[in-house]
C-alpha cells in the first residue's frame, strides 16, 4: 500500500501539514486556556 | 550554577539531536523513495567487522536519542516546567507538543524501528521473506520520524522563542 512516506516529498509535505495542525491547536490551547 | 547546568543540557540537546536526526536524514538522503528490499542490498553478515560496524552505527544514534530526550525532559525539569509542558498548560504548550513528539520518536525508534531492524541487518536470523517485510516497517518507521521532526524542530524553536506565534 503505498503512502506519504514512501516519497522524500511526501514526507516532508506532510510534515508541514502535521506542524500547520499542531501549530492551530497549540494556539487555541494557549489563546483560550 | 543552575544556568550552567541549563546550559550543559541544551549544548548535549542539540549535540545528541544533531547526530539522532542527522542519522535519519541521511537514510532519506540515500534512499529518497522506497524500494522493497533486494537479496543484493543485504551486506556480508559473515564478516565480524562489518557486523561491528553496523552494530556500532545503529547503537550510535539510537542513545543518541535517548541523550537526546534526557537532556530535554532535564531541562524541563530543572525550570520546573516539565508538568505544565506535559499537561499543556498555557505557554508551556508549545515546548509541551515538543516534549510529546519526541517521547513518540524515541519510542518509534525503540520499539518499533529497533526490532525488525535487528532482523534487516542480521543481528537476529530470519528468512529473507521475513527481511523484506520487515525492511517495509523500519522504512515507514524511519520516515514517520523523519516527518515527526518537522513540527518537533518548529516546537523546540517556538518554545523559547516564538513568543509573537501565540499572541
Amino acid at each position: 500500500m503505498k503512502t506519504p512516506f514512501d516519497t522524500a516529498g511526501g514526507t516532508i509535505a506532510l510534515g508541514l501539514a502535521v506542524t500547520l495542525a499542531l501549530y492551530l491547536l497549540a494556539r487555541c490551547l494557549v489563546l483560550g486556556g | 550554577m543552575e544556568q550552567a547546568i541549563d546550559f550543559l543540557l541544551r549544548w548535549v540537546h542539540f549535540f545528541g539531536g544533531i547526530v539522532w536526526i542527522g542519522h535519519n536524514y541521511a537514510s532519506v538522503v540515500q534512499r529518497p523513495s522506497f524500494r522493497p528490499l533486494r537479496p543484493e542490498d543485504l551486506g556480508d553478515e559473515q564478516s565480524p567487522a562489518y557486523m561491528a560496524l553496523l552494530g556500532r552505527e545503529h547503537g550510535t544514534f539510537r542513545y543518541a536519542a535517548v541523550v537526546t530526550w534526557l537532556t530535554g525532559v532535564g531541562m524541563l525539569w530543572q525550570r520546573g516546567m516539565l508538568g505544565d509542558a506535559m499537561a499543556l498548560n498555557g505557554y508551556q504548550t508549545g515546548i509541551g507538543i515538543g516534549f510529546w513528539i519526541g517521547t513518540l520518536m524515541l519510542a518509534n525508534l525503540w520499539l518499533v524501528l529497533w526490532p525488525h531492524q535487528k532482523k534487516v541487518l542480521g543481528f537476529v536470523a530470519a528468512p529473507l521473506e521475513e527481511r523484506v517485510r520487515c525492511a517495509r516497517i523500519t522504512f515507514l518507521s524511519s520516515r514517520v520520524n523523519t516527518m515527526l521532526s518537522i513540527p518537533l524542530l518548529f516546537f523546540m524553536a517556538a518554545g523559547p522563542h516564538g513568543a509573537a506565534l501565540f499572541a
